[in-house]
């Protein structure tokens, strides 16, 4: 919102952004990301969904002054950078504890204690990484910072990982870059967090836990890289919450331990892995990132044929998704992701079913009535949410329209492609799991490691 | 000898990276909106669908002869993608005259 208002200065045309009370410190990151810290705004006081008609209308009186204000008054914009230091200079001495409270106090930490980044363990890194130290891999916002390979590093020094995950760590930050994951959203309301999926033999190489426990902190490889990645948004993006700011997640959640797929029960059934389904060859390394804003509940499924099993996959990962599925037919891109035990997996591929054939189950059998959809995306804020609309206009298949019964069932699945499979977990239970995605708001991206191991 | 004495130091760098922010002037503007075009800029969020017509409303009772470009002819600025947006919001906002924008409503 505010970066379509500096667009418009950029384009000449004076702004004013109509803010509300709680996202002001947010708005301040994102003027000063886009250059711009006086970019004017008007604030709205409070929560315009808790607002009757009555009390919007009187607030937005008390806003035309401000509206008027930020248009019409001339505003002076200092041209100066902030002097900040540089990738090696040396910004304290002091003892662990001494370490560990100045980078607490500047809000550098994620409160955990952190490994000091002294130089020559971010050079131990750096030998691992082939690029230079002042690469830019891309920028992140909304602090807008240059996600150089040296300030990787130094994350990855402080997460506690070892130095020979950085190629994992580079590949992962260059996979928060691209456009489509939409960091400059990693702060939003939601409080969705990213989730990094390895893929290849690199999983066992570096020790990643891939059974059971496998979302669990405790295997240094998939719990650091984890961190890193919570760490990185924090200290690069600029993703803080109070006292910080930037991160307006509303009760959010913690990090994610890195995901890594049991390639060898996948294999062993005649099933592709999930990097080979991302368009990698079976011995790629691949690092994917993708967002979660929430998971299932443990799924319990039993059976020998496929159908037993799939149908309560259906049912439960079904009704998890469902809730937050306005928020894929909105925006046109959705991707859960669903973690099948080996066990499972086993007796569905043994009954002669693909991946595709699961992701197509889903697709035709998960539905939800047209008007939970339509409430729960206005209660939300989305108060032109429309399925009509969104179907008139492409973005939806034509069936999402329907009759204009509002209790048509529509499918939770707008696309069958788009929900990920893995196969991971505890091979001596019969449990999966499934996270629901945030839309475009962390949208999965899959980088190839340059690995040398 | 305090225990702290005996420990060891350790010099520690910036966990942060260069800022690619490069500070740019606001536009310039006219102290005047009477005769001007405003053009609405909504994210299709938090009830934009009222605010937007109590402001046209008021502005239009203090300022003789301004007039609004509506969120509907210039389009959802939420989820769009923002190089796509920087190609083309300038020239939307070119074509319908847009003097000066209203932002709303979030962050």
């Amino acid at each position: 919102m505010l970066r379509a208002a500096a667009i418009a200065e950029r384009a000449g045309v004076p702004s004013v952004s109509i803010v509300t009370t709680p996202f002001r410190e947010q708005a301040a990151v994102v003027a000063k990301g886009v250059g711009m810290p006086a970019l004017p705004i008007a604030e709205y006081p409070g929560v315009p969904m808790t607002d009757g008609p009555e009390t919007v209308r009187a607030k937005v009186e008390r806003l035309i002054d401000a509206i008027v204000d930020g248009l019409a008054r001339p505003v002076e914009t200092a041209l100066t950078r902030a002097v900040e230091p540089a990738a090696r200079d040396v910004v304290f001495r002091g003892t662990l504890d001494q370490v560990q409270e100045f980078f607490y106090a500047r809000l550098w930490t994620d409160g955990l204690p952190v490994i000091p980044p002294t130089i020559p363990r971010v050079e131990r890194f750096l030998e691992f990484a082939d690029r230079s130290p002042a690469e830019v891999i891309g920028t992140l916002s909304p602090e807008n910072r240059a996600a150089t390979v040296w300030s990787i590093a130094v994350n990855g020094v402080m997460a506690g990982c070892r130095p020979e995950y950085m190629p994992l760590l580079i590949a992962v930050v260059e996979a928060i870059a691209e456009p489509e994951f939409r960091v400059q959203d990693a702060g939003s309301t939601p409080g969705w967090e990213p989730l990094i999926i390895v893929s290849g033999a690199v999983a066992k190489a570096l020790d990643f836990n891939r059974g059971q426990g496998v979302m669990r902190v405790g295997r240094q490889a998939n719990t650091s890289l984890g961190r890193f990645l919570r760490l990185y948004l924090r200290n690069v993006a600029g993703l803080r919450i109070p006292p910080g700011a930037g991160d307006k997640g509303s009760i959010a959640a913690t990090f994610n331990v890195a995901l890594a797929e049991d390639e060898d029960a996948a294999a062993e059934i005649g099933w592709t892995t999930f990097g080979q389904d991302q368009g990698f060859a079976k011995d790629d390394g691949v690092v994917t990132v993708q967002s979660v804003v929430s998971s299932s509940p443990p799924i319990y499924t039993a059976g020998t044929r496929a159908l037993d099993h799939v149908q309560v996959l259906a049912d439960v990962f079904g009704r998890a998704c469902a809730y937050w599925s306005f928020t894929g037919m909105k925006y046109a891109r959705w991707q859960p992701l669903l973690v099948i035990g080996p066990s499972i997996a086993r007796v569905i591929a043994a009954d002669g079913w693909t991946k595709d054939d699961v992701r197509a189950y889903l697709h035709e059998n998960v539905t939800i009535p047209a008007r939970e959809v339509e409430r729960y995306a206005w209660h939300l804020g989305s108060t032109a949410f429309s399925l009509k609309a969104l179907a008139e206009s492409g973005a939806l298949p034509p069936e999402y329209a329907g009759s204009g019964d509002p209790d048509r069932p529509v499918r939770v699945f707008p696309r069958a492609a788009w929900i990920g499979i893995v196969v991971a977990g505890d091979p001596g239970r019969n449990q999966s799991k499934g996270y629901v995605n945030n839309h475009i708001q962390g949208g999965r991206v899959s980088k190839r490691l340059a690995l040398r191991l | 000898m305090t225990t702290a004495d005996r420990e060891p130091v350790y010099e520690v760098v910036w966990p942060l990276a260069p800022s690619a922010a490069a500070p740019t002037a606001l536009a310039s503007r006219s102290p005047d909106l009477a005769g001007k075009t405003i053009g609405e800029l909504w994210d299709y969020l938090f009830k934009g669908e009222e605010i937007f017509p109590l402001i046209r409303r008021a502005l239009a009772q203090r300022y003789p002869g301004v007039r609004f470009v509506d969120y509907e002819t210039l389009g959802s600025t939420h989820g769009r993608d923002e190089a796509e947006l920087a190609a083309t919001l300038p020239a939307l906002l070119r074509k319908h005259g847009c003097d000066a924008v209203i932002s709303a409503v979030g962050a």
